[in-house]
């Protein structure tokens, strides 16, 4: 029952339902509708739900809330307005929660000039930061509109007394919900809409969203698996002017130095251009590095107008970049991608997106941040820094203009977000197992879970894998004879201290004496060893110990790095968009094979994708080398796989540009399908275009890979990362989400390393009571569909099964163009496939055969 | 290590004084982390004591000595962290002939628990020329010529090759301040142990020696010579 509202209301119709009041105040303000104002205000008055899809600035919040403003003020004229919650606002943001608060205070504010007296209309923000005395007002005088973000809705949800405000509420209205779907504050969120649904039967769900596709999801996220909502899409209202540029002509031919003085001169100029840009970087060094070099490249013209906003940085620096954005007073502002979501950030005339943002949803979200008028067009422009990075960007921009847009991802049955909400359900009220049942299936992210599967969950919280003598330790419900009833004492304390589902920070910080100087992984720390180099944000920095999660390093300069750098900020290719790409190659590759002519070949560039002369030609130049190797061509149709062999390598490079969430998969799983049967290690590295595995002396590897079968591949890569650290990262992740291991407990709050080793602990002693205990399938599940993308692993596979992609090998001491990047970049990860007494033994015996060497070399001497 | 000195598992055979050292057992660790919120399952007693039971191999024992940290301690001891404590002392008893309680840091309320089974604590021990004592402080006196055996830094390395890394147990040993010091692992199953090649040493008795230079002797299915520390870097 999901229905596209086609055409818009005529505003006859919408000022129609306009109370007088609302209605001058609208005209003294605007002169006239929005399109999305038609669209939406009229639906919302009428209480249907309702999903907008528009670019930011495009009016939409004023939109969400018209009606329900409209409704409250026309209420309180005729002294009905109750003491009781009526909307309730949701947003992933803190700092957006505030903006919204003073976006809505000022219209109230203005109507009450224009009425002349008050209207008693009470707008509250309610997030971690309210401090207990605002609580405690609130509780007393609740808000008409709640302010409040997904975290603290769940603790409103199961407080005693806040509860009952709860009841009745008329419109729920989910901001910047694209950002929320696809990950699992989102599905903690739908489980907490249908908990409020409990109290607040039929409640209207208004959604608002940034690009994203498919909208049809992204609205059976927001109202659950079984209720009609309206669809809106303006998407594509503003106008865009976008380009893909390169610093130089040629992006091959060009020294390291040179690439970096051209790329800064482009910037500058882009920058001098315009009154105020934004630039994304994708990484927080890179936001640093080119902050850095901007003012230091062209000294006197970044002082003081220029400024840096990541994630790292406090809250305070980047209140204050937002602050002096807004009033005008930065030239440019760097960000990695903490400035993607609807922050009121003031007049932007250009974003700048150094290196592809590797999605076309996230591209035209970023470049929506320009033009933050509803009629001021999107001016954006990507500087593309290698060749690979070229094709990319210049499909995403074919692909945005053309209004192909990625699909989202929603995770489905999360049965650790699940146990959470199983944990407030029971403190809330008793229920019988289906009544729960039925509730939670309401939610789109839960409508097919399975009864085994709840029941696991069920089995679990209540402490059935303990002895019935230690289950008072273990139980966070109780569960008889079909009835669940919440139990202990502490269970509501446990409950509201760690509720939620962002992990803690799990990055160990890197510092130099006292200094900060970034953050890496918690699996790289474990690889480390003293004295090992490695590099992080651009510089090299030798490792000296470890104390718990802070790793103190030394800058070096000259040693060269002794273990290969780390990538886990780095952003996936979407699948959508690398099959577009794949799909470009395709036609490029048709044309070489009929002798089609350079002129020939750039004209069909020029014509394919939006981008200029020197891009074109950067373009020609790198397919035609591809094709001069050796005639064959990675592409949409054909798999590539090379033996690439020379002195100090000897790999197979698979060219499959799926992005790297699939190649994970793939590499795993033929790694470990050739380790199952030599019971050797085997190294693999990946990226978005490809993936590659090491050889060992002598090893088979393309049978293995025919072996691969997208039926078989969800049970074959549920062994391959059983022992990986990846699966252990998760499984913390999840057990804290599961109430497993509680981070805040009995007044302390738990670091992440003792997190951490609490839960390899935990997760040794989980698997001897099962290999399918819930919160474990639950680490594998994430692991394979959110962080991997197994499902379209298995495609892959599919295409491949039927012919439709075939495989073709080569043998290269060279690698090809297309092969370079894979070829010479570190390896990731390795499959542990090899006995951890066989691994011992053999370290043990090259290190004898060291020794000995060493020592027949003194002697000797 | 020396003639008179057999590694068991995780523990130490002295020959000639027929004694067993067995370190940082840390009976009730899985109870501690019950009681800091982590929801871990019971497991390490019943492990422990067939780990025992494997290396101690039916064999007689004219003394055994606990170095330190026998109970991992944490408010209130439940009834049964009780009756496994007494259970362990039981066995112990059951294959030696007298039990050395050596104090740890985590030996806060060892005393009643030695009461019941009318052990005496001490801080430190001496043994014929071996000297022991748990290692969280330093001892005022040790008697010169005698072998310094602790445990507390529960060592443990990370054996890397490519990019794999697996760490596992060990003990090391070396001369420091003209001294030789034995360093001894965690005999609890749970505990993995810091390693010494990434992480910070703890113990004060360790401060300022050179353990680069310190042997290395893994602990898996035997006992694995793995040279010195700075072989491994």
């Amino acid at each position: 029952m999901l229905t596209y509202k086609k055409e818009p209301d005529k505003p006859s119709q919408v000022f129609k339902i306009l109370n007088p009041l609302v209605e001058r105040w609208f005209m003294s303000k605007f002169k006239e509708l929005s399109l999305p104002q038609r669209y939406g205000v009229l639906e919302i008055h009428s209480r249907n739900n309702i999903l907008i899809s528009a670019p930011t600035g495009a009016t939409k919040t004023l939109t969400g809330f018209m009606a329900i403003l409209n409704e409250l003020a026309d209420s309180a004229q005729k002294g009905i307005l109750e003491d009781r919650i009526y909307c309730i606002y949701i947003s992933p943001l803190k700092a957006l929660n505030y903006d919204i608060e003073h976006n809505l205070m000022e219209p109230l504010e203005e109507m009450e000039k224009i009425h002349g007296e008050e209207l008693g209309i009470r707008v509250a923000v309610r997030t971690g930061d309210t401090t207990a005395a605002e609580k405690s007002r609130m509780l007393k005088k609740p808000p008409h509109i709640l302010i409040t973000t997904p975290e603290s809705l769940g603790i409103l949800l199961s407080s005693i007394k806040f509860r009952e405000n709860l009841r009745g509420v008329q419109w729920v209205v989910v901001d910047e919900i694209h950002a929320l779907a696809e990950n699992k504050r989102g599905v903690h969120l739908s489980l907490s809409l249908e908990r409020l649904e409990e109290l607040s039967p039929h409640i209207t769900r208004v959604g608002l969203s940034a690009t994203i596709a498919p909208l049809e999801e992204i609205a059976g996220f927001l109202v659950g698996s079984k209720r009609p909502c309206k669809i809106v899409d303006v998407q594509f209202i503003k106008e865009m002017d976008l380009k893909v540029l390169s610093p130089v002509p040629d992006l091959i031919d060009v020294t390291q130095r040179d690439m970096h003085d051209k790329m800064y001169k482009l910037l500058h100029g882009l920058i001098q251009q315009h009154k105020t840009s934004l630039i994304f970087t994708n990484t927080r060094a890179g936001t640093e590095r080119v902050v850095h070099f901007l003012k230091d490249k062209f000294p006197g013209k970044y002082v003081g107008n220029i400024g840096a906003h990541h994630g790292s940085l406090s809250k305070e620096h980047r209140h204050g970049i937002e602050k002096r954005l807004r009033e005008g007073k930065l030239k440019v502002v760097v960000s990695s991608t903490s400035l993607e979501l609807g922050i009121d950030i003031g007049y932007i005339d250009l974003v700048v997106l150094l290196g592809s943002p590797k999605s076309v949803a996230r591209a035209l979200q970023r470049v929506g941040r320009s033009g933050h008028q509803l009629h001021s067009t999107t001016k954006g422009r990507i500087i593309v820094l290698d060749r690979d990075d070229l094709v990319e960007c210049s499909v995403l921009l074919k692909s945005a203009i053309e209004k192909k847009i990625d699909r989202i991802h929603i995770p489905k049955n999360c049965l650790d977000v699940l146990a959470q909400h199983i944990v407030g359900m029971a403190i809330d009220r008793d229920w019988t197992e289906k009544e729960m049942l039925d509730t939670i299936r309401q939610s789109y992210c839960f409508s097919e879970l399975k009864r085994t599967e709840f029941e696991g969950v069920l089995s679990f919280l209540a402490g059935e894998y303990t002895s019935l003598e230690d289950r008072h330790v273990y139980a966070r419900i109780r569960r008889k004879d079909g009835v669940i009833k919440r139990r202990g004492k502490l269970g509501r304390v446990i409950y509201m201290t760690n509720i939620g589902t962002i992990p803690d920070q799990s990055g160990v910080a890197v510092k130099v004496g006292k200094q900060k100087v970034g953050t890496i992984d918690e699996g790289f720390l474990e690889r480390l060893r003293k004295r090992d180099v490695f590099v992080l944000g651009g510089d090299t920095y030798e490792f000296r110990y470890a104390r718990g999660q802070v790793a103190h390093v030394e800058p070096t300069r000259h040693k060269p790095p002794t273990v290969p750098s780390w990538f886990s900020e780095m952003l996936p290719l979407s699948f959508d968009l690398a099959n577009q790409i794949g799909h470009f190659r395709w036609m490029m590759e048709d044309m070489f094979r009929n002798g089609a002519s350079k002129e020939e070949v750039m004209q069909f560039i020029n014509n394919h994708v939006y981008v200029d002369e020197n891009a074109a030609s950067s373009i020609y130049k790198y397919f035609r080398e591809q094709w001069d190797y050796k005639e064959v061509m990675p592409t949409e149709k054909t798999i590539l796989v090379e033996h690439f062999k020379d002195e100090e390598n000897n790999k197979m490079l698979f060219h499959t540009l799926y992005g790297r969430r699939v190649n994970d998969v793939l590499s795993r799983a033929l790694a470990y399908g050739i380790s199952k049967t030599t019971r050797k290690d085997v190294g693999v590295g990946i990226n978005d275009n490809g993936f590659y595995v090491e050889l060992g002396k002598k090893m088979e590897i393309m049978p293995a890979f025919k072996l691969l079968k997208s039926d078989e591949l969800p049970e074959l890569m549920k062994q391959a990362i059983d022992k990986t650290e990846v699966l252990k990262r998760r499984f913390r992740h999840c057990a804290g989400r599961a109430l497993m291991i509680l981070r805040n407990y009995m007044g302390r709050t738990k670091r992440v390393g003792r997190q951490q080793m609490s839960s390899h602990i935990l997760l040794s002693a989980v698997k001897k009571i099962s290999n399918d205990f819930p919160i474990l399938a639950e680490a594998r599940r994430e692991v394979l569909e959110d962080q991997m993308d197994i499902d379209s692993a298995a495609e892959v596979l599919r295409r491949i099964e039927s012919g439709e992609v075939e495989i073709k090998e080569i043998d290269t001491n060279l690698p090809t163009p297309f092969g370079m990047t894979l070829a010479y970049q570190g390896k990731i990860d390795i499959l542990r496939m090899e006995d951890r007494q066989e691994f011992l033994k053999k370290v043990h015996q090259m290190l004898l055969a060291k020794i000995n060497l060493q020592q027949a070399r003194k002697n000797k001497r | 290590m020396d003639d008179n000195i057999e590694i068991l598992g995780t523990c130490l055979y002295l020959k000639k004084e027929k004694a067993l050292v067995i370190a940082d057992l840390h009976i009730g660790y899985e109870e501690y982390l019950n009681k800091t919120g982590v929801l871990v399952p019971r497991f390490q007693f019943g492990e422990t004591m067939e780990a025992l039971d494997k290396l101690t191999d039916g064999r007689d024992f004219q003394t055994v000595i606990i170095n330190g940290d026998l109970k991992h301690e944490f408010g209130s001891i439940s009834r049964t962290e009780w009756r496994q404590t007494l259970r362990i002392l039981d066995y112990l008893s059951e294959i030696s002939e007298k039990i050395v309680l050596v104090k740890g840091n985590h030996d806060t309320i060892l005393g009643p628990i030695a009461k019941r089974r009318n052990l005496k604590t001490v801080d430190e021990y001496q043994l014929g020329k071996y000297f022991f004592c748990h290692g969280h402080q330093m001892p005022e006196v040790i008697p010169s010529n005698s072998t310094l055996i602790i445990g507390h830094e529960h060592p443990a390395v990370g054996i890397r090759d490519g990019v794999r890394t697996e760490v596992f147990k060990c003990f090391i040993e070396g001369e420091c301040e003209g001294r030789r010091i034995i360093v001894m692992p965690s005999s609890n199953p749970v505990v993995e142990g810091s390693n010494l090649l990434r992480d910070k040493i703890l113990s004060p008795v360790l401060k300022g020696c050179e353990l680069k230079e310190f042997k290395v002797y893994v602990v898996s299915d035997k006992i694995y010579d793995f040279g010195r520390v700075r072989d491994l870097l």
